[in-house]
């Protein structure tokens, strides 16, 4: 079972087609959307890029929803780096939705049974409301996927190393899964693994959370790759995913090094001069598009991250390749009121 | 404990009582801002940073001798200085501080200044000005004009608020709430400059009968208007009014001319302003304040305001015009308040200026100045006359 099986063609159709619907749907229940496609023109497209788009810091500065209040079964909420919220709203059909799709697309290479699991993360991470929404959002929705967990950090956020042993020693010979943010799989999963000889062979790693910190120590997602290879750590997969699409992730091939659309999903890239799609090879601001939002209108969403795509249907899964290159910086503004904040 | 980096004047206790006095107009200031405003007036420095060059202007000698000639009074008041003047001006409009303290140096005060961290470069060519001009001047001058950069220190500032007879809070409303938490000498007053919005005005009769060399120096102007500080200075026009009826033809060929314009001069909007504006145009779309928004190229964001009162008084990019037609300046009355600075226009008769500034009856705007002036600083600022705020006045009877 995968979710990664339409040629690029044959996934435009469909999606042109379920989209175009989406948009009608969600100008008919959202009236701020509504507003917005009326105010900028809005005619029905004939490809996937020229479908209308919506910036993702919207979710943050408005409520978008496409549901009355009374059928609003979960609100998710993404704390951005200067404290602005996102704010995304499900209803329960569209929740359960989302975890399915979620499940199906990780299937794809974890297969239909769920396997042995280590989170490398700590439980205490969990109570720590602070950084919940983000972090404890994604390990939790991952942790569905797994049984017998085990957290690779304890409480104090060191290494469990007889933990780790012990599970290695229970589940290490068949198919499990190690789940984690990359930097801490960097940091607290490899190290370890090396200096203890911790065979890793049976391992399937999925893990995420933006390259920053390890760029920051001079690792490359290339050299992650290869040190990871080093302690047997063969089968590995970067995803990309945000709050505002929730329930869609973007996966990496088993070969690494680009990601790839599930069916129900998909990428323009778009220069940021002209706004319209970028050739392959041509970096750009990535706009995420997905059948998935049906109760607020994150259908398509143009992010601020910068990205490239690296070819069409040449690649471990049909559809297009990508990589995440980097994040927009923000804008700002000089003038008078730029204030002395740290005046006071 | 905070260092105190000393940027100008000379090192030590900036709270002692000093011995050293100075006159209004005092020649000896009158000829340190004279040699100032040489330095800054030479062609490397002024194409470098052109606003250094209208600084230099303001500060040539006749312009000074203008301003001490204002102080003066006609009747028995006698002026003085004010006393010890703190000035915390905004950390990124550069030349602020200079126009600041100038004009109270030149009114006699005792000055300490307060750089920002994050000034620029801009910032420091003035401060090398300063220095250089500083060590063949008199002494007096490096004793009583200080400018200072140091960090968040609550202990600094609260020592240098009492020390002032008069505080100079610019960098709006936050940072005027932030210092006024520092209390004041009891005799003292502060002069405030919070957060202000900004508008420019187009009569559709006066672009239409204007040949295009006029309308093209009318948006060369407005350009430099709006772009100089990302359209987020205090006097950068954001909302464009065109009063008049039937409109559309005026808007489109203003666009148009503001593109090309904006590409000639080189106002270039990068990717990250792009995606700001575009937030901030849909986020107007989506609670009903536009009707529609056009987005010809990265440097032009178009709008139409739905009503007047719907014209944001935030910063909503670099390059991003919201559009209003009204039939008459009049019309706008009613929308302006407290918190709007300056007016641009152009195209309009001398009276329909004289009757909206006589109808606004002071309860909004402050400057109603031609396109290509909003940043002009002039002595007159934000509804105070400065030299007069930075004098005392004592009266004599016989």
């Amino acid at each position: 079972m995968s979710v990664f099986t339409l040629p690029q063609a044959a996934k435009e159709e469909v999606l042109l087609k379920e989209l175009s619907a989406l948009v009608e749907h969600h100008r008919e229940k959202c009236e701020p959307y509504e507003r917005i496609l009326a105010a900028s023109g809005y005619t029905p497209a004939d490809s996937i890029a020229g479908l209308p788009w919506l910036p993702v810091r919207l979710f943050k500065n408005l409520e978008l929803k496409s549901i009355p209040d009374d059928e609003i079964y979960k609100v998710l909420t993404s704390s951005g780096t200067t404290g602005e919220v996102s704010k995304i709203y499900l209803d329960k059909e569209s929740a359960a939705e989302q975890t399915r799709r979620l499940g199906a697309t990780v299937q794809s290479v974890l297969g239909p049974k769920r396997l042995p699991m280590i989170l490398v993360d700590t439980k205490a991470m969990l109570k720590d409301r602070k950084s919940f929404s983000a972090r404890g959002a994604g390990v939790l929705g991952m942790s569905n996927f797994g049984r017998n967990h085990v957290w690779a950090l304890d409480n104090e956020g060191h290494v469990d190393l007889p933990a780790l042993k012990e599970f290695l020693e229970k589940y290490g010979d068949e198919p499990f899964l190690i789940f984690g943010f990359t930097y801490l799989v960097w940091l607290h999963l490899y190290e370890v693994a090396r200096d203890n000889g911790l065979d890793l062979s049976n391992g399937i790693l999925i893990h995420s959370g933006g390259w920053k910190k390890l760029i920051d120590q001079a690792v490359s997602p290339e050299e992650f790759r290869a040190r990871l290879a080093g302690v047997g750590l063969t089968s590995v997969h970067n995803y990309y995913g945000m709050i505002e699409q929730i329930g869609t992730v973007f996966l990496e091939g088993k070969s690494g090094g680009s990601l790839y659309c599930p069916d129900f999903a998909d990428i323009v890239i778009r220069n940021p001069q002209t706004w319209e799609e970028q050739p392959v090879g041509e970096p750009g601001l990535i706009e995420v598009i997905s059948t998935l939002p049906t109760s607020y209108p994150g259908h398509i969403i143009l992010t601020e991250d910068l990205g490239v795509v690296h070819g069409v249907d040449d690649g471990d899964w049909p559809g297009k390749r990508f990589s995440v290159l980097g994040r927009l910086p923000r804008a700002e503004a000089r003038g008078c009121s730029d204030t002395y904040r740290e005046a006071a | 404990m905070t260092t105190i980096r000393y940027r100008f004047g000379a090192e030590g206790d900036l709270t002692a009582p000093s011995d050293d006095r100075l006159t209004v107009g005092d020649p000896r200031v009158i000829d340190f801002l004279g040699k100032l405003a040489r330095k800054l007036l030479v062609p490397a420095v002024a194409r470098r940073h052109p606003e250094l060059g209208s600084l230099g202007f303001f500060l040539r000698p006749a312009e000074l001798h203008r301003v001490v000639k204002h102080m003066q009074r006609d009747d028995d008041a006698i002026v003085f200085p004010r006393g010890n003047v703190f000035h915390v001006p905004p950390a990124n409009v550069d030349t602020i501080f200079v126009y600041s303290w100038a004009l109270s140096a030149l009114a006699g005060n005792h000055n300490v200044v307060r750089i920002s961290e994050r000034s620029a470069t801009a910032a420091d060519t003035i401060l090398g000005a300063l220095n250089e001009v500083l060590a063949d001047a008199d002494p007096v001058i490096g004793r009583t004009q200080r400018m200072i950069t140091y960090g968040r220190d609550d202990a600094v500032t609260g020592a240098l608020s009492k020390w002032a007879d008069l505080r100079v809070i610019w960098g709006g409303d936050s940072a005027v709430e932030a210092i006024r938490k520092h209390p004041l000498r009891p005799s003292a007053r502060d002069l405030t400059f919070p957060d202000r919005t900004s508008w420019a005005a187009l009569s559709a009769a006066g672009w239409r009968a204007a040949e295009p060399a006029r309308k093209r120096e009318a948006v060369l102007g407005f350009t430099n208007d709006a772009y100089w500080f990302d359209q987020a200075a205090c006097s950068s026009p954001r909302t464009v009014f065109i009063v008049g009826s039937d409109t559309g033809d005026v808007r489109e060929e203003f666009i148009e001319l503001l593109i090309e314009v904006s590409g000639q001069r080189g106002w270039e909007v990068d990717a990250a302003m792009a995606v700001e504006k575009r937030v901030n145009a849909y986020g107007l779309a989506a609670t009903g304040a536009i009707s529609s928004m056009e987005f010809p190229a990265n440097s032009v964001t178009a709008m139409s305001l739905v009503t007047v009162p719907d014209a944001p008084r935030r910063w909503i990019g670099a390059g991003a015009f919201p559009f209003a037609e009204v039939s008459s300046l009049l019309d706008l009355v009613p929308a302006m308040n407290r918190q709007d600075q300056t007016f641009s226009h152009f195209g309009f008769e001398a009276e329909e200026l004289r009757e909206f500034a006589q109808a606004l009856g002071g309860r909004g705007v402050d400057r109603i100045v031609p396109f290509g002036s909003a940043l002009t600083f002039g002595s007159i600022w934000d509804g105070y006359d400065l030299p007069r705020e930075f004098t005392r006045l004592t009266t004599l009877s016989l």
